[in-house]
């Protein structure tokens, strides 16, 4: 049994904020006087992670992902709770530690704005004490995998937001962390950008072994890259295991497509019409019923074509956190 | 060794940085040169009534100008530029990044940024110096040359400090920019000498806002008027509130990191 890279044990994160009600009254009241409230952002979580893991992390906004990703990487004090990251304490921030992790945010960004990246990623190189042939071929290494030749001589401010994040993601990777702390990295790029970040993470994960916990609120980027998620919802967890297996503890329908000559039958009583198009219909079975359906319908019907389906990711995941507020 | 070659590698980056916009370099130069400018008519119209100002003669106020000038760049050039960018980096988080860093923190936040541009004010108060050293046509001695660095070395790192201070209140109250605001119009007491000033203001701009070490000692090194006890004071209290800066800026990121909390 190898020792886990990132481990967790009833993690907890209160935060005291203040309470203020709206209006000029309350206003100058809290000049004075300030009620505070408790807010749990993270409530007791335990989880482990094996090295070279890629796990996706998932939560609606405001479930608590963000604040635990910062204290794994050493920015928050816990409230309550274990937790370490490659045997060190992350919020001791010890120098070890922080050697060997890497925080890349998808909505903020360290590089200097009016100068060419390149220039940024030697403040890096310095920083973090890298000899130049390393330095030298980890950036040959993620120029080659994220195609950055043309883009670092450029200022940052005249990349586009997808060239940035490249940049961004490599000058995070520059001292080759073995931890990979990586929040909503494809966030506001568009379709090609994600696949090609995407491909990069799964790329980079195989070479360096690196463990990388990851939260999107694309589910094409955590189906593609995770086997194994993890959602909280109000800081708790609520489901940790393999993906296909959330699909099939929380939803309770199949979808089956099927495809027939006659465009104008009537399929309500084999399940609920979601859609239809040229004789295309989608249909929502309750899951126990999946196979006595499609049998029907086959026995049925002028069936040209039929296809049983999972629900899409995204609304597993919706039905999830309905389920749990309700 | 690798301090120093962090320094150089910000200097460096501040330098390109700043570079992309030239225009800065020509503001900057009109005004330095507008406030050398007035700094000296001021003097000129003084000493038309007068000798002496307080027990400063003409050339040796000359050099206090150029001690003011001197300090003046030393601030813009690299403190106030870094506590304003931590100011901000506290507010927008991005001081997330520094801190996942391994190196010092303080560090970092107070190299991270160079007006390079303010150069300019170090150099014309350096030639201020120089030109009321000539004038005083006094030879400098090699304890007064010693002094006056050590004072000035003391007054930059009393003033770094105080900044420091100041902006680490960002981590309590998001908003502080006024006070470093309060400061700059402070510094420009330091103008004119310490003892000019009525006994509470002296206190002050001596012990609260501590701009007379900033400006004045190292003046009075140069001019030889400088007693022991002064020297050690501008010596203990650059220690002192070194300690303190450093002191408030952990305890800010405690708070930052809800340590406290």
């Amino acid at each position: 049994m190898t020792e886990p890279a990132i481990h967790l044990h009833e993690l907890c994160k209160t935060y005291r904020v203040p309470e203020r009600e709206s209006g000029m009254g309350a206003a100058l009241k809290s000049l004075f006087h300030r009620r505070m409230q408790d807010i749990k952002a993270v409530d007791r979580l335990t989880f482990d992670l094996s090295p070279g893991e890629i796990v996706g992390f998932l939560g609606p906004n405001g479930a608590g992902k963000t604040t635990t990703l910062k204290m794994l990487s050493g920015l928050l004090h816990p409230t309550g709770g274990e937790g370490t990251v490659l045997g060190s304490i992350p919020w001791k921030r010890e120098r070890p530690f922080l050697r060997q992790i890497t925080l890349v945010m998808g909505q903020r960004n360290q590089l200097v704005w009016d100068i060419p990246a390149a220039d940024s990623f030697e403040l890096n190189r310095v920083i973090y004490r890298l000899s130049s042939t390393d330095f030298r071929h980890t950036l040959n290494e993620l120029t080659e995998l994220l195609d950055l030749g043309p883009l670092l001589k450029k200022p940052v401010r005249n990349l586009s937001l997808g060239e940035r994040m490249k940049c961004e993601i490599a000058a995070a990777l520059l001292h080759r962390p073995q931890v990979v702390f990586l929040d909503e990295p494809t966030i506001g790029l568009d379709v090609t950008m994600q696949r090609r970040i995407r491909a990069f993470i799964a790329e980079y994960n195989r070479r360096s072994g690196a463990t990388v916990l990851l939260t999107s609120h694309y589910m094409a980027d955590v189906a593609a890259l995770c086997k194994r998620v993890i959602v909280i919802h109000h800081g708790r967890l609520l489901f940790d295991g393999d993906l296909s297996a959330l699909v099939q503890q929380f939803t309770a329908h199949k979808t089956i497509v099927v495809q027939l000559e006659d465009c104008h039958a009537d399929l309500h009583t084999y399940g609920e019409v979601i859609n239809c198009e040229d004789g295309r219909f989608t249909l929502r079975v309750p899951k126990a019923q999946t196979a006595h359906v499609t049998e029907r319908l086959l026995a049925d019907l002028p069936v040209i074509d039929l296809l049983v389906e999972d629900p899409p990711i995204e609304e597993v995941i919706d039905q999830v956190f309905t389920q749990e507020a309700a | 060794m690798n301090t120093l070659r962090l320094i150089y590698v910000f200097f460096r980056v501040s330098v390109l940085n700043e570079t992309a916009y030239r225009v800065n370099f020509f503001v900057q130069l009109f005004q330095s040169i507008l406030e050398l400018g007035t700094a000296l008519a001021g003097l000129a119209v003084i000493f038309s009534y007068t000798q002496s100002l307080g027990g400063w003669r003409p050339n040796e106020m000359l050099a206090l100008v150029g001690v003011y000038f001197l300090v003046g760049g030393i601030i813009s050039l690299v403190i106030q530029p870094g506590m304003a960018a931590l100011i901000d980096s506290v507010r927008d988080g991005t001081l997330d990044f520094t801190l996942t860093k391994p190196e010092d923190a303080q560090l970092l936040v107070s190299i991270q940024r160079v007006a390079i541009w303010s150069l300019l004010d170090l150099l014309m108060g350096t030639g201020v110096l120089i030109t009321a050293l000539v004038l005083l046509g006094k030879s400098v001695g090699l304890g007064e040359a010693v002094q006056f660095i050590g004072m000035l070395l003391a007054g930059a790192v009393i003033v770094y400090s105080f900044w420091l201070i100041l902006a680490s209140l960002s981590f309590w109250f998001v908003r502080v920019e006024n006070l470093l605001e309060i400061f700059q119009s402070m510094y420009q007491a330091g103008r004119w000498p310490i003892s000019l000033y009525p006994g509470w203001l002296r206190f002050a701009l001596t012990f609260i806002v501590p701009v007379a070490f900033a400006t004045t000692v190292p003046a009075e090194a140069l001019t030889g008027r400088l007693g022991g006890p002064t020297l050690l004071e501008a010596i203990g209290l650059a220690i002192l509130l070194f300690a303190i800066a450093r002191v408030i800026w952990r305890l800010g990121l405690r708070r930052y990191s809800g340590a406290s909390a």
